[in-house]
């Protein structure tokens, strides 16, 4: 991109049949966190258009195996996968050099975090968090354990299902994306409010990673998976005239 | 090719610490420290019935102190602040209570010469939002408010009002000035958020 231009790229609001609800039977605080008043529409300028450059530079990059703590050190407990896929926009170009990062529970259900009070051990060799890049095709790839089921602790019960967090940095603030993906076919899926907040069927697909043949090696035997992401931002239609 | 865009989704509970602490401090970037007039930016995030919101997320997304983004869209991009990054994150304790230092933005330029009142992006994630929700800060003491193409989609003057950061002297710490917005998720007096 030339300094000073703009991209011939538009962002539209959120089709909201493809997202979650944003009030969810049973998921109590989403009746207390969101805006009573409509939200407003606004014109976007270029603080909108642009967004962090290259945070790579301002945060720490890992090596995308979170199968250990350290380098080399003691495996996590777990089934051991390979998870991939890519970042485009939604003309399927790639989003090259998007910062990725990802947060998830141990394969006990227990993050490393100070409000998770489920009594599930801490494997002392695995953090399940860390960031890394997509290349110029924008492919990302990590190594992880399959994280474990939860408990909801606060007012309503319910076991969520594993899934792991994705954060992206996207070109612009338009696109700063949050997300979970599941596993197919597990059965907690069937129940948790999450998963399901999605009503669209098609885009609930979307938020379930695809299993992958396995590649077998003598070595190391991975579990693979993908999931794709699509980020706001789609070529300007010309104008006709 | 007409994909479309990947659901969101709650940032939850469990947002690792670890990626958001060193991430509130902008004003210090490879080293250097940003130029300009360093401020506090904080305040209490609260929801329905003035409940304090603790566990969030909330990240900034501004313009140097001569307002420009270190982005290269923007035309200056080549001038900007080898000392400023734009772009930070901080979590609000179990009161509710948050805190950037940052710098004062400058008045952002467009590509067609017009400018922006000085503002920073604000976005707010939290259990129970299952997408993020977005507004944009001004500051009080600055000039050319009532031009900003944002801020005039804001029809309410009560509500455009709640945009404002103000002065609190005290927020102020170690002789650098602090500005307080409260973020009003639900409820009395809540905050303007923008179609995302």
């Amino acid at each position: 991109m030339a300094t000073g231009s703009l991209p011939q790229v538009e962002y539209r609001p959120y089709d909201d049949s493809t997202q979650s609800l944003r009030y969810i039977k049973g998921y109590p605080r989403s009746f207390t966190r969101n805006p009573s008043q409509p939200l407003i529409e606004r014109p976007l300028t270029l603080s909108e258009l642009s967004g962090p450059f290259e945070p790579e530079r301002r945060v720490e990059i890992c090596d995308g195996d979170f199968s250990s703590a350290t380098p080399g050190g003691p495996r996590a407990i777990g089934q051991l996968m390979n998870i991939s896929g890519r970042v485009t926009d939604e003309d399927g170009a790639p989003i090259a050099g998007a910062m990725i990062e990802i947060w998830q529970a141990n394969a006990a259900g227990k993050y490393i975090h100070e409000w998770d009070r489920h009594q599930a051990p801490i494997d002392p060799n695995f953090t399940g968090q860390g960031r890394f890049l997509t290349d110029r095709e924008g492919r990302y790839r990590f190594r992880t354990i399959k994280p474990g089921g939860y408990p909801v602790m606060e007012s309503d019960w319910w076991w969520r299902p594993p899934h792991i967090h994705f954060s992206i940095f996207g070109p612009s603030w338009m696109d700063r994306f949050i997300t979970q993906i599941f596993f197919p076919g597990e059965p907690l899926n069937e129940t948790d409010l999450l998963f399901n907040g999605v009503p669209d069927p098609e885009a609930r697909q979307r938020l379930l990673f695809e299993p992958r043949p396995i590649v077998v090696t003598q070595s190391l035997n991975l579990l693979e998976f993908e999931r794709d992401f699509v980020l706001r931002g789609k070529q300007r239609t010309p104008e006709v005239g | 090719m007409n994909l479309s865009p990947s659901p969101y989704g709650t940032i939850g509970p469990f947002f690792p610490f670890q990626l958001v602490d060193d991430c509130n401090d902008l004003t210090r970037f490879e080293g250097r420290t940003a130029r300009g007039q360093h401020i506090w930016l904080g305040g209490r995030v609260v929801e329905e019935g003035n409940v304090p919101t603790g566990n969030s997320v909330l990240e900034l997304w501004q313009p140097d102190a001569n307002g420009i983004f270190r982005h290269p869209m923007d035309p200056q991009f080549r001038d900007v602040d080898a000392g400023f990054f734009g772009w930070g994150r901080a979590r609000t304790d179990r009161q509710g209570a948050y805190r950037f230092r940052t710098v004062l933005p400058g008045a952002s330029r467009e590509l067609d010469g017009t400018r922006r009142c000085p503002h920073v992006n604000l976005m707010v994630l939290a259990i129970g939002l299952t997408r993020r929700l977005v507004t944009t800060i001004f500051f009080a003491d600055m000039p050319d408010q009532v031009k900003d193409p944002v801020l005039n989609c804001v029809q309410d003057p009560a509500a455009r009002h709640r945009l404002f950061a103000i002065r609190d002297a005290a927020l102020d710490s170690v002789g650098v000035p602090g500005y307080r917005f409260d973020v009003v998720l639900r409820g009395e007096n809540e905050t303007p958020f923008f179609i995302d």
